[in-house]
């Protein structure tokens, strides 16, 4: 079929563009906004993102592409650009403390103000509305009161008008219309509450800054663009850039930091580093062994029910009951098996007790950890293997085994020489495939055992039975005391050149890119 | 061993008579100890659920006097909102899946249909996308939705928006090839003669094509609907606030927080959880099956 057979009506046309042009205009907006706050990487993504759909929706020539554009633009956003951001990321110095641009810092130390000391203050007098609105008469030392409510200008406002009643002896008046003015005594229970809340209209900000005085806010810090440098305007103080960090001549930093280049200092935090290298090569053995005896197993056990159940009366039943585990959400299942474990709550250990006399640490011993975390895992992935490796030797001919008995083969010998290595070579692309997988299986290290017991005396909080990818959880997202987004990319990226490594090495075995046509 | 040639012997032994009952025995024996493996957690968690006591199970794997109470003290508790998290998890899966099916067909027509320019690139593209796990973009998803949160809040962190996107661009991948090598088989004067009579390409997939496309819409349809509801880490990264976490990221925290005061509610949670996949897979279970195990025996 030639694409020159499709023509779009005038009025489908002008339906594309309506609908493009709704969808292009927020896009744009979006990059505008990242473009201002210095969040360069997700703005030019999502320009080729607008570029592309504008190209492919307004242009006749790409009308196929038309049907998976928007699928194209996710799959850009969400599985492309994550891989490159990574990578990116695995040189930065991007942590807690370090999580924003530079623009984004700069627009969050502007926003700091400070309290003007000296004679710039007011006495207070709070009025409160039924509706918990507040409203402040100011008296300065000289001169007549201010009314001030918050987002409204300063304003003298003489008794009788805008509700204004008469004045005390204090020349505070008696009444707000509106309003109730609340006794000294009552303000002191909500000071804190009243200290939040910005009276006036910017710039000229007044706060309360104790129970007998209020004074106007300023802006504490200015970037200058000039010297490269943010300007204390209280002490006159200049914070240099710094590694990312503000930082005054006296060494004083000022917080937040924010994102810089920082080369290769992630990976050679963890590759130059024996505290650290030692412990990481730890995980990645255990992750290597992990992968390997969770699919030798499982495959193990699903050839095992496929070759012992075959031909065996009731075997429908028999199977029917092995892939009970299947349909059960995986992480349900993990947490099933924890609880069983579990020795006050579970069933395992008594049963065990009462057998051997006593029952392993599950939780806390390295190696009882590690012999459950695969046991679930074979327990989890074994009905799968049970599946393919039924319909695999389904499709191993009858001739070859007949021909094998002919001469002479026993059944030890038919699965030894003709099954087996048949299956094998049918199934490697899929053993790859789940060794693979497991290799990344976060679920079930996390899930069951939080990656514990923890090692002990390491520089980063780290655990017997983590995984690459459950210990780059942890740099990231518990917050012991510090995550460390660009540490934990650096590592990422590690496991992204391992993973490759093991594409290739799938690719060796199976027409993967061949067979796409 | 001369028995043994019969041509339609199904089984992978042989067997001379006297074997046979040995064989057999040993059979059903491993099959058993096979059999409580498999079914025992599930049975333990089940009748747990209907344990009236709070804890210790100990070894009855039949409560004395089993009723509801867990379930009902799942469902009015203080601590948090089992039922909305159920919700969460079942709006999320379908919109999900919808989209996933509607954006894998769309894309599976052109591309079995249509012949362009960097198709074939694109296909291998799509393939080596897939190959790398999307956990692994997880700090990066992490920050991507936070940066776009910023400006748009209904797809940033603590949103369903954002946990949708990224669930509909990580199950597009392999779908939109299965979905191609469905259309594929279908005989393209279907649409030929649709064409010929005046019908848009578009109308053509709507009202030929899509109708017979049913099995493998139902079967992407499953696959995605188990895998976003069954998500844990990537919903566990995004959501923060109690009332919009899905059930899943829910039951593990809940687990965590209260597992020693309140096992039998964690059970009645892990039971009614697992209930709509159940439901799913039971009637669906032949498609479940033929889209895991697809491509895998080409022999």
């Amino acid at each position: 079929m030639k694409t020159a057979n499709i023509k779009l009506s005038l009025f489908n046309y002008a339906l594309n563009l309506g609908v493009m042009g709704v969808i292009l205009i927020a896009i744009l907006r979006v990059i505008l906004l990242l473009y201002a706050d210095g969040l360069y990487p997700l703005a030019s993504v999502l320009s080729a993102i607008a570029v592309f759909l504008a190209i492919i929706y307004l242009r006749r020539r790409f009308t196929p592409v038309r049907w998976f554009g928007i699928g194209i633009a996710l799959a850009l956003l969400f599985t492309l650009y994550p891989i490159l951001y990574t990578f990116y990321l695995s040189t930065t110095n991007m942590k807690s403390g370090h999580l924003m641009t530079k623009q984004q810092a700069i627009n969050q130390l502007e926003d700091q103000t400070y309290l003007v000391e000296g004679d710039q203050s007011y006495g207070w007098t709070a009025f409160v509305n039924p509706g918990g609105e507040y409203a402040l008469w100011l008296m300065p030392d000289e001169g007549a009161g201010l009314l001030a409510f918050p987002g409204e200008p300063l304003e003298e406002v003489p008794p009788g008008e805008k509700g204004v009643g008469e004045l005390d002896e204090d020349r505070i008046p008696i009444s707000l219309e509106g309003y109730e003015r609340l006794p000294q005594n009552k303000t002191v229970a909500i000071i804190a509450q009243l200290g939040e809340i910005n009276f006036g209209e910017d710039p000229n900000i007044v706060r309360i800054r104790s129970l007998r005085e209020a004074a106007p806010l300023k802006q504490k810090y200015q970037y200058d663009s000039d010297l490269d440098a943010v300007v204390d305007l209280e002490t006159g103080e200049i914070y240099r850039p710094i590694d990312g960090t503000f930082t005054s001549t006296e060494g004083a930093e000022l917080a937040p930091g924010y994102i810089v280049f920082a080369g290769v200092k992630n990976f050679d935090s963890f590759l130059g580093n024996p505290g650290f290298r030692e412990p990481l090569f730890q995980i990645l053995l255990w992750n290597i062994s992990f992968a390997f005896w969770s699919v030798a197993l499982s495959f193990a056990l699903g050839l095992v029910v496929t070759l012992l159940f075959e031909g065996l009366p009731g075997s429908r039943i028999i199977r029917a009951l092995l892939i009970i585990p299947w349909p059960i959400p995986v992480l349900i299942s993990i947490l099933i098996w924890r609880s069983m474990l579990d020795p006050d709550v579970g069933f395992v250990a008594p049963v065990l007790e009462s057998i051997f006399g006593s029952s392993p640490a599950w939780f806390q011993d390295k190696n009882w950890t590690r012999i459950g975390v695969i046991m679930v895992n074979v327990w989890l992935s074994y009905p799968y293997f049970y599946v393919i490796s039924a319909g695999a030797i389904r499709s191993i001919p009858h001739e070859i085994y007949d021909a094998a008995v002919v001469d002479g083969a026993g059944p030890w010998n038919k699965f030894y020489h003709i099954s087996l290595p048949l299956l094998l070579r049918i199934l490697m692309p899929l053993l790859i495939a789940s060794f693979t997988f497991n290799f990344n299986n976060f679920n079930v290290i996390y899930i069951f055992n939080f990656g514990k017991p923890a090692m002990p005396n390491t520089v980063v909080p780290m655990g017997h039975t983590d995984i690459l990818i459950s210990f780059v959880y942890r740099l990231a997202f518990i917050t012991t005391n510090v995550t460390n987004y660009g540490l934990a990319a650096a590592i990422t990226v590690m496991l992204f050149l391992l993973i490759a490594i093991m594409v290739v090495f799938q690719a060796r075995f199976t027409n993967l890119f061949r067979e796409v046509d | 061993m001369a028995n043994t040639l019969k041509i339609n012997q199904p089984s992978w032994f042989s067997y001379t008579r006297r074997t046979k009952w040995a064989s057999f025995t040993i059979r059903y024996l491993i099959a058993l100890v096979l059999i409580l493996f498999a079914v025992v957690p599930a049975l333990w968690v089940v009748s747990a659920s209907f344990n009236p006591a709070k804890s210790l199970i100990g070894g009855t794997l039949f409560p004395k006097n089993p009723d509801l109470s867990n379930y009902d003290e799942l469902l009015y508790n203080d601590f948090f909102p089992y039922l909305t998290w159920l919700g969460n998890s079942i709006k999320i899966a379908s919109i999900t899946t919808v989209c996933t099916v509607i954006i894998t067909c769309l894309a599976g027509y052109s591309l079995s249909r249509f012949r362009f320019k960097w198709r074939q690139q694109f296909m291998i593209a799509i393939l080596i996308l897939n190959i790398f796990p999307p956990i692994l973009g997880m700090v990066a998803i992490y920050t991507t939705i936070q940066q776009l949160g910023l400006y748009v809040s209904q797809i940033g962190l603590d949103s369903h928006g954002g946990l949708i996107l990224i669930y509909v661009a990580g199950s597009m991948g392999i779908n939109v090839l299965m979905v191609k090598a469905y259309i594929d088989t279908i005989p393209t004067e279907l649409d030929e003669s649709a064409l010929v009579d005046g019908a848009t390409p578009g109308q053509t997939f709507r009202h030929i094509i899509f109708p017979i496309m049913r099995p493998i819409v139902i079967t992407i349809g499953v696959l995605t609907f188990i895998a976003a509801y069954g998500d844990f880490v990537i919903a566990r990264v995004l959501l923060k606030s109690s009332e919009k976490l899905t059930v899943m990221v829910g039951i593990q925290l809940f687990q965590t927080d209260r597992f020693d005061q309140d096992f039998g509610m964690i059970t009645a949670g892990a039971v009614l959880a697992a209930i709509p996949i159940i439901l799913i897979y039971i009637p669906l279970q032949r498609y479940v099956i033929d889209g895991l195990t697809a491509g895998s025996v080409k022999g």
